[in-house]
Protein backbone atom coordinates (compact mmCIF):
# COMPACT_ATOMS: atom_id res chain seq x y z
CA UNK A 1 0.00 0.00 0.00
CA UNK A 2 2.54 2.39 0.88
CA UNK A 3 4.76 1.86 -2.49
CA UNK A 4 2.20 3.59 -4.11
CA UNK A 5 2.60 6.66 -1.81
CA UNK A 6 6.18 6.78 -2.05
CA UNK A 7 6.93 5.47 -5.28
CA UNK A 8 6.33 9.22 -6.92
CA UNK A 9 8.88 10.93 -4.72
CA UNK A 10 11.47 9.69 -5.91
CA UNK A 11 11.40 6.32 -8.13
CA UNK A 12 9.06 7.71 -10.20
CA UNK A 13 9.27 11.09 -9.98
CA UNK A 14 6.98 12.64 -12.52
CA UNK A 15 9.32 15.29 -12.98
CA UNK A 16 12.77 13.48 -13.19
CA UNK A 17 11.40 9.98 -14.18
CA UNK A 18 8.50 9.92 -15.89
CA UNK A 19 9.44 13.01 -17.60
CA UNK A 20 5.48 14.61 -17.49
CA UNK A 21 4.35 17.97 -17.37
CA UNK A 22 7.58 19.09 -18.35
CA UNK A 23 5.72 22.36 -20.06
CA UNK A 24 4.25 23.81 -16.87
CA UNK A 25 7.41 22.76 -14.72
CA UNK A 26 9.70 24.77 -17.25
CA UNK A 27 7.41 28.09 -17.63
CA UNK A 28 6.15 28.24 -13.84
CA UNK A 29 9.62 27.61 -11.80
CA UNK A 30 10.77 30.91 -11.84
CA UNK A 31 9.84 31.61 -8.33
CA UNK A 32 9.23 29.20 -5.16
CA UNK A 33 6.06 30.45 -4.37
CA UNK A 34 4.62 29.68 -8.18
CA UNK A 35 5.98 26.46 -7.44
CA UNK A 36 4.03 26.12 -4.45
CA UNK A 37 0.84 27.04 -6.03
CA UNK A 38 1.40 25.14 -8.95
CA UNK A 39 2.23 21.84 -7.04
CA UNK A 40 -0.89 22.66 -4.61
CA UNK A 41 -3.19 22.94 -7.74
CA UNK A 42 -2.08 19.60 -9.27
CA UNK A 43 -2.46 17.87 -6.04
CA UNK A 44 -5.83 19.06 -6.46
CA UNK A 45 -6.63 18.00 -9.33
CA UNK A 46 -4.99 14.48 -9.57
CA UNK A 47 -6.53 14.13 -6.68
CA UNK A 48 -9.94 14.39 -7.82
CA UNK A 49 -9.32 12.68 -11.22
CA UNK A 50 -8.16 10.02 -9.92
CA UNK A 51 -10.57 9.36 -7.29
CA UNK A 52 -13.21 10.11 -10.51
CA UNK A 53 -12.08 7.86 -12.63
CA UNK A 54 -11.26 5.21 -10.23
CA UNK A 55 -14.67 5.27 -9.10
CA UNK A 56 -16.06 5.61 -12.24
CA UNK A 57 -13.90 2.74 -13.84
CA UNK A 58 -16.74 0.61 -15.03
CA UNK A 59 -19.37 3.37 -15.51
CA UNK A 60 -17.07 4.61 -18.54
CA UNK A 61 -17.53 2.64 -21.96
CA UNK A 62 -14.07 2.01 -22.75
CA UNK A 63 -14.80 4.20 -26.34
CA UNK A 64 -15.31 6.87 -24.76
CA UNK A 65 -12.99 6.86 -21.63
CA UNK A 66 -10.71 9.61 -22.40
CA UNK A 67 -13.06 11.99 -23.45
CA UNK A 68 -14.36 11.55 -20.08
CA UNK A 69 -11.45 11.18 -18.11
CA UNK A 70 -10.62 14.95 -19.82
CA UNK A 71 -14.57 16.07 -18.71
CA UNK A 72 -13.47 15.16 -15.08
CA UNK A 73 -9.49 17.24 -15.47
CA UNK A 74 -11.24 20.08 -16.61
CA UNK A 75 -13.78 20.76 -14.42
CA UNK A 76 -11.19 20.09 -11.32
CA UNK A 77 -9.14 22.44 -13.02
CA UNK A 78 -11.96 24.91 -13.35
CA UNK A 79 -12.33 24.90 -9.96
CA UNK A 80 -9.04 25.28 -8.86
CA UNK A 81 -8.66 28.38 -11.19
CA UNK A 82 -11.74 30.29 -10.17
CA UNK A 83 -10.91 29.24 -6.52
CA UNK A 84 -7.83 30.92 -7.12
CA UNK A 85 -9.18 33.74 -8.72
CA UNK A 86 -10.97 34.46 -5.88
CA UNK A 87 -9.21 33.83 -2.94
CA UNK A 88 -5.31 34.26 -3.96
CA UNK A 89 -5.58 36.66 -7.15
CA UNK A 90 -1.41 37.23 -6.86
CA UNK A 91 -0.81 33.72 -7.21
CA UNK A 92 -3.53 33.20 -10.01
CA UNK A 93 -2.41 36.38 -11.70
CA UNK A 94 1.62 35.00 -11.68
CA UNK A 95 1.01 31.53 -12.77
CA UNK A 96 -1.00 32.97 -15.43
CA UNK A 97 -2.39 30.49 -18.06
CA UNK A 98 -0.52 27.78 -16.37
CA UNK A 99 -3.58 27.04 -14.03
CA UNK A 100 -5.15 26.50 -17.49
CA UNK A 101 -3.39 24.39 -18.45
CA UNK A 102 -3.15 21.76 -15.93
CA UNK A 103 -6.34 20.51 -18.30
CA UNK A 104 -3.49 19.26 -20.72
CA UNK A 105 -0.79 18.47 -18.14
CA UNK A 106 0.15 15.07 -19.18
CA UNK A 107 0.84 13.61 -15.38
CA UNK A 108 -3.05 13.79 -14.69
CA UNK A 109 -4.41 12.47 -17.95
CA UNK A 110 -1.49 10.13 -17.33
CA UNK A 111 -1.99 8.95 -13.95
CA UNK A 112 -5.92 8.44 -15.54
CA UNK A 113 -4.98 6.10 -18.00
CA UNK A 114 -2.50 4.30 -17.06
CA UNK A 115 -2.84 3.86 -13.07
CA UNK A 116 -6.46 5.15 -11.45
CA UNK A 117 -8.67 3.13 -14.34
CA UNK A 118 -6.96 -0.64 -13.39
CA UNK A 119 -6.93 -0.19 -9.68
CA UNK A 120 -8.91 0.20 -6.86
CA UNK A 121 -9.92 3.86 -4.75
CA UNK A 122 -7.38 3.74 -2.11
CA UNK A 123 -4.26 2.95 -4.32
CA UNK A 124 -5.39 5.53 -6.80
CA UNK A 125 -5.88 8.27 -3.80
CA UNK A 126 -2.55 7.09 -3.04
CA UNK A 127 -0.93 7.05 -6.09
CA UNK A 128 -2.26 10.99 -6.76
CA UNK A 129 -1.16 12.01 -3.65
CA UNK A 130 2.47 10.29 -3.94
CA UNK A 131 2.74 11.68 -7.21
CA UNK A 132 1.43 15.10 -6.35
CA UNK A 133 3.68 15.96 -3.75
CA UNK A 134 6.62 14.33 -6.57
CA UNK A 135 5.42 16.81 -8.85
CA UNK A 136 5.87 19.50 -6.24
CA UNK A 137 9.17 18.73 -4.52
CA UNK A 138 10.44 18.73 -8.63
CA UNK A 139 9.17 21.79 -8.98
CA UNK A 140 10.17 23.12 -5.51
CA UNK A 141 14.05 21.85 -6.34
CA UNK A 142 13.70 23.76 -9.82
CA UNK A 143 12.08 27.00 -8.85
CA UNK A 144 14.81 27.01 -5.69
CA UNK A 145 17.42 26.91 -7.53
CA UNK A 146 16.30 29.03 -10.47
CA UNK A 147 15.10 32.26 -8.25
CA UNK A 148 18.24 32.07 -6.02
CA UNK A 149 20.27 32.38 -9.15
CA UNK A 150 18.64 34.16 -11.20
CA UNK A 151 16.76 36.97 -9.19
CA UNK A 152 18.50 36.29 -5.96
CA UNK A 153 15.34 35.79 -3.55
CA UNK A 154 13.75 33.37 -2.27
CA UNK A 155 9.72 34.53 -2.78
CA UNK A 156 7.41 32.73 0.47
CA UNK A 157 4.05 33.52 1.96
CA UNK A 158 3.95 36.75 2.66
CA UNK A 159 2.62 37.60 6.92
CA UNK A 160 2.96 40.25 9.36
CA UNK A 161 5.11 42.50 8.71
CA UNK A 162 7.46 40.05 6.14
CA UNK A 163 6.68 40.81 2.17
CA UNK A 164 7.02 37.54 1.37
CA UNK A 165 10.55 38.05 0.03
CA UNK A 166 13.48 36.82 1.23
CA UNK A 167 16.83 38.49 -0.57
CA UNK A 168 19.79 37.07 -0.56
CA UNK A 169 22.81 39.61 -0.14
CA UNK A 170 25.12 39.79 -3.36
CA UNK A 171 23.27 37.36 -5.44
CA UNK A 172 19.98 40.34 -5.43
CA UNK A 173 22.61 43.12 -6.53
CA UNK A 174 24.02 40.53 -9.31
CA UNK A 175 21.75 37.62 -10.24
CA UNK A 176 22.56 35.55 -12.76
CA UNK A 177 19.66 36.58 -14.73
CA UNK A 178 19.56 33.86 -17.71
CA UNK A 179 17.98 31.43 -14.89
CA UNK A 180 15.10 33.69 -14.92
CA UNK A 181 14.83 33.35 -18.54
CA UNK A 182 13.96 30.34 -20.40
CA UNK A 183 16.86 29.12 -20.90
CA UNK A 184 18.40 29.29 -17.49
CA UNK A 185 15.27 26.74 -17.16
CA UNK A 186 16.25 23.89 -19.92
CA UNK A 187 19.61 24.59 -18.58
CA UNK A 188 18.40 23.89 -14.77
CA UNK A 189 16.45 21.06 -16.05
CA UNK A 190 19.09 19.32 -17.88
CA UNK A 191 21.60 19.36 -15.33
CA UNK A 192 18.81 17.72 -12.99
CA UNK A 193 18.36 15.13 -15.33
CA UNK A 194 21.46 13.85 -15.55
CA UNK A 195 21.83 13.97 -12.18
CA UNK A 196 18.93 11.69 -11.68
CA UNK A 197 20.04 9.78 -14.21
CA UNK A 198 23.43 9.18 -13.05
CA UNK A 199 22.28 8.46 -9.25
CA UNK A 200 19.70 6.03 -10.74
CA UNK A 201 22.07 3.80 -12.62
CA UNK A 202 24.63 4.01 -9.60
CA UNK A 203 22.25 2.76 -7.31
CA UNK A 204 21.20 -0.07 -9.72
CA UNK A 205 25.43 -1.09 -10.15
CA UNK A 206 25.30 -1.38 -6.37
CA UNK A 207 22.53 -3.78 -6.55
CA UNK A 208 24.08 -6.15 -9.11
CA UNK B 1 -27.86 1.49 -32.45
CA UNK B 2 -28.14 0.70 -28.43
CA UNK B 3 -24.58 0.74 -27.78
CA UNK B 4 -24.24 4.31 -29.50
CA UNK B 5 -27.22 6.05 -27.60
CA UNK B 6 -25.67 4.47 -23.94
CA UNK B 7 -22.13 5.64 -24.58
CA UNK B 8 -23.40 8.80 -25.43
CA UNK B 9 -26.00 8.89 -22.89
CA UNK B 10 -23.01 7.87 -20.38
CA UNK B 11 -20.94 10.81 -22.23
CA UNK B 12 -23.34 13.54 -21.67
CA UNK B 13 -24.65 12.67 -17.87
CA UNK B 14 -20.76 13.06 -16.96
CA UNK B 15 -20.87 16.08 -18.74
CA UNK B 16 -24.11 17.39 -17.34
CA UNK B 17 -22.96 16.73 -13.48
CA UNK B 18 -19.88 18.21 -14.33
CA UNK B 19 -21.70 21.12 -15.50
CA UNK B 20 -23.76 21.61 -12.56
CA UNK B 21 -20.75 21.64 -10.22
CA UNK B 22 -18.81 24.03 -12.19
CA UNK B 23 -22.23 26.35 -12.30
CA UNK B 24 -22.18 25.62 -8.31
CA UNK B 25 -18.85 27.06 -7.85
CA UNK B 26 -19.05 29.84 -10.48
CA UNK B 27 -21.81 31.15 -8.58
CA UNK B 28 -20.11 31.09 -5.29
CA UNK B 29 -16.41 32.69 -6.54
CA UNK B 30 -17.93 35.09 -9.65
CA UNK B 31 -19.23 38.21 -7.10
CA UNK B 32 -15.58 37.41 -5.16
CA UNK B 33 -13.56 37.81 -8.40
CA UNK B 34 -15.49 40.80 -9.63
CA UNK B 35 -14.62 42.23 -6.47
CA UNK B 36 -10.93 41.52 -6.55
CA UNK B 37 -11.25 43.38 -10.19
CA UNK B 38 -12.89 46.18 -8.89
CA UNK B 39 -10.50 47.03 -6.01
CA UNK B 40 -7.40 46.60 -8.25
CA UNK B 41 -9.41 49.60 -10.13
CA UNK B 42 -10.01 51.61 -7.43
CA UNK B 43 -6.62 51.10 -5.93
CA UNK B 44 -4.85 52.30 -9.60
CA UNK B 45 -6.99 55.05 -10.35
CA UNK B 46 -6.36 56.45 -6.63
CA UNK B 47 -2.21 55.66 -7.68
CA UNK B 48 -3.25 57.60 -11.22
CA UNK B 49 -5.28 60.78 -10.00
CA UNK B 50 -3.94 62.05 -6.86
CA UNK B 51 -6.18 65.12 -7.12
CA UNK B 52 -9.45 65.75 -8.92
CA UNK B 53 -12.19 63.30 -9.25
CA UNK B 54 -12.26 61.21 -11.90
CA UNK B 55 -15.88 60.95 -13.82
CA UNK B 56 -17.63 57.86 -15.96
CA UNK B 57 -15.79 55.61 -18.08
CA UNK B 58 -16.37 56.24 -22.00
CA UNK B 59 -16.10 53.39 -24.27
CA UNK B 60 -13.75 54.70 -26.93
CA UNK B 61 -11.79 51.32 -28.39
CA UNK B 62 -9.53 52.60 -31.16
CA UNK B 63 -5.91 51.73 -31.20
CA UNK B 64 -4.50 51.65 -28.28
CA UNK B 65 -7.29 53.33 -26.39
CA UNK B 66 -9.90 51.32 -24.82
CA UNK B 67 -11.74 53.87 -22.85
CA UNK B 68 -11.29 57.03 -20.89
CA UNK B 69 -12.64 58.64 -18.10
CA UNK B 70 -12.44 62.22 -17.70
CA UNK B 71 -11.07 64.04 -14.44
CA UNK B 72 -12.86 67.01 -13.09
CA UNK B 73 -11.21 69.57 -10.15
CA UNK B 74 -13.85 71.73 -9.18
CA UNK B 75 -16.18 71.56 -11.91
CA UNK B 76 -13.58 71.79 -14.69
CA UNK B 77 -12.19 68.72 -16.91
CA UNK B 78 -8.22 68.71 -15.89
CA UNK B 79 -6.85 65.84 -17.38
CA UNK B 80 -8.28 62.19 -18.89
CA UNK B 81 -7.00 58.79 -17.53
CA UNK B 82 -6.98 56.61 -20.36
CA UNK B 83 -7.14 53.00 -20.48
CA UNK B 84 -4.51 51.69 -22.82
CA UNK B 85 -3.64 47.92 -24.19
CA UNK B 86 -0.22 47.51 -24.82
CA UNK B 87 2.04 44.48 -26.74
CA UNK B 88 4.06 43.14 -24.45
CA UNK B 89 6.45 40.48 -24.22
CA UNK B 90 3.76 37.80 -23.31
CA UNK B 91 0.93 38.96 -25.31
CA UNK B 92 -1.49 42.13 -24.38
CA UNK B 93 -0.88 44.25 -20.90
CA UNK B 94 -3.39 46.64 -19.46
CA UNK B 95 -2.01 49.90 -18.71
CA UNK B 96 -3.90 52.58 -16.92
CA UNK B 97 -2.46 56.24 -17.36
CA UNK B 98 -3.78 59.84 -16.29
CA UNK B 99 -2.77 62.80 -18.42
CA UNK B 100 -3.22 66.49 -17.93
CA UNK B 101 -4.11 68.61 -21.02
CA UNK B 102 -1.58 68.72 -23.01
CA UNK B 103 -0.88 65.15 -23.14
CA UNK B 104 1.90 64.47 -20.81
CA UNK B 105 1.64 61.65 -18.37
CA UNK B 106 1.49 62.17 -14.58
CA UNK B 107 1.13 58.81 -13.60
CA UNK B 108 0.22 55.19 -14.80
CA UNK B 109 0.03 51.79 -13.61
CA UNK B 110 0.30 48.16 -15.09
CA UNK B 111 -2.74 45.79 -14.92
CA UNK B 112 -3.71 42.96 -15.80
CA UNK B 113 -0.28 41.38 -18.31
CA UNK B 114 1.59 37.99 -18.60
CA UNK B 115 5.31 39.14 -18.31
CA UNK B 116 8.10 37.66 -17.02
CA UNK B 117 8.66 37.52 -13.62
CA UNK B 118 11.92 39.54 -12.81
CA UNK B 119 12.03 41.31 -15.70
CA UNK B 120 9.06 42.41 -17.70
CA UNK B 121 6.80 42.41 -14.51
CA UNK B 122 9.09 44.91 -12.71
CA UNK B 123 7.35 47.77 -14.96
CA UNK B 124 4.23 46.46 -11.87
CA UNK B 125 6.44 48.78 -9.75
CA UNK B 126 5.51 52.70 -9.72
CA UNK B 127 8.99 53.21 -9.66
CA UNK B 128 9.35 51.82 -13.40
CA UNK B 129 6.77 54.44 -14.62
CA UNK B 130 8.97 56.77 -13.62
CA UNK B 131 10.46 56.89 -16.81
CA UNK B 132 7.23 58.04 -18.81
CA UNK B 133 5.97 60.53 -16.26
CA UNK B 134 6.14 63.63 -17.82
CA UNK B 135 6.62 62.51 -21.47
CA UNK B 136 4.09 63.28 -24.20
CA UNK B 137 3.79 67.04 -23.88
CA UNK B 138 6.47 68.32 -25.23
CA UNK B 139 9.60 65.67 -24.92
CA UNK B 140 7.99 62.33 -26.95
CA UNK B 141 7.31 59.17 -24.60
CA UNK B 142 10.21 56.94 -24.71
CA UNK B 143 9.54 54.11 -27.03
CA UNK B 144 12.96 51.83 -26.99
CA UNK B 145 16.13 51.85 -25.03
CA UNK B 146 18.07 54.66 -26.63
CA UNK B 147 15.73 57.07 -25.54
CA UNK B 148 16.64 56.62 -22.32
CA UNK B 149 19.65 57.86 -20.23
CA UNK B 150 22.31 55.13 -19.38
CA UNK B 151 21.03 54.42 -16.03
CA UNK B 152 17.71 54.37 -16.67
CA UNK B 153 18.28 52.00 -20.26
CA UNK B 154 20.58 49.71 -17.84
CA UNK B 155 17.35 49.26 -15.58
CA UNK B 156 15.05 47.58 -18.52
CA UNK B 157 18.16 45.46 -20.04
CA UNK B 158 16.37 41.93 -20.85
CA UNK B 159 13.15 43.79 -21.03
CA UNK B 160 13.25 46.28 -23.42
CA UNK B 161 10.04 44.50 -25.22
CA UNK B 162 7.93 45.48 -22.18
CA UNK B 163 9.44 48.97 -21.75
CA UNK B 164 8.48 49.63 -25.82
CA UNK B 165 5.58 47.94 -25.67
CA UNK B 166 3.90 50.62 -22.60
CA UNK B 167 5.52 53.33 -24.08
CA UNK B 168 3.87 52.96 -27.38
CA UNK B 169 0.49 52.39 -25.46
CA UNK B 170 1.59 55.74 -23.43
CA UNK B 171 2.14 57.84 -26.53
CA UNK B 172 -0.70 56.98 -28.65
CA UNK B 173 -2.59 58.01 -25.50
CA UNK B 174 -0.76 60.80 -25.53
CA UNK B 175 -1.76 61.79 -29.30
CA UNK B 176 -5.19 60.94 -28.12
CA UNK B 177 -5.42 63.14 -25.28
CA UNK B 178 -4.55 66.11 -27.09
CA UNK B 179 -7.25 65.38 -29.63
CA UNK B 180 -9.49 65.90 -27.29
CA UNK B 181 -8.28 69.17 -26.05
CA UNK B 182 -10.16 69.70 -23.25
CA UNK B 183 -13.69 68.48 -23.95
CA UNK B 184 -16.02 65.45 -22.61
Amino acid sequence: MNKEFIKGFFKENPIFVLLLGLCPTLAVSTRVINALGMGAGVIFVLLGSNIFVSLLKNFIPDKVRIPAYIVIIASFVTIVDLVMQAYAPSLSESLGVFVKLIVVNCIILGRAEAFANKNTLGSSVLDALGMGIGFTLGLLLISFIREVLGNGTITVFAFGNFDGVLRIPILYQAPVRIFSLSAGALLVMGFLLGFFKWYGSRKKGEQA
Amino acid sequence: MKTIFLTGGKLALICAVAAVALGFVNSVTAPKIEEINKQNLEKALKVVVPEGQPGDEVAVGQGAVASYYPVTREGIISGYILRLTGTGYGGNMNILAGYDLEGRVTAAVLMENEETPGLGKEAENQKYMEKYRGKGGKEPVPVSKKDLPAEAAESISGATVTFSGIGRALSEGSTYVKTKGGSR
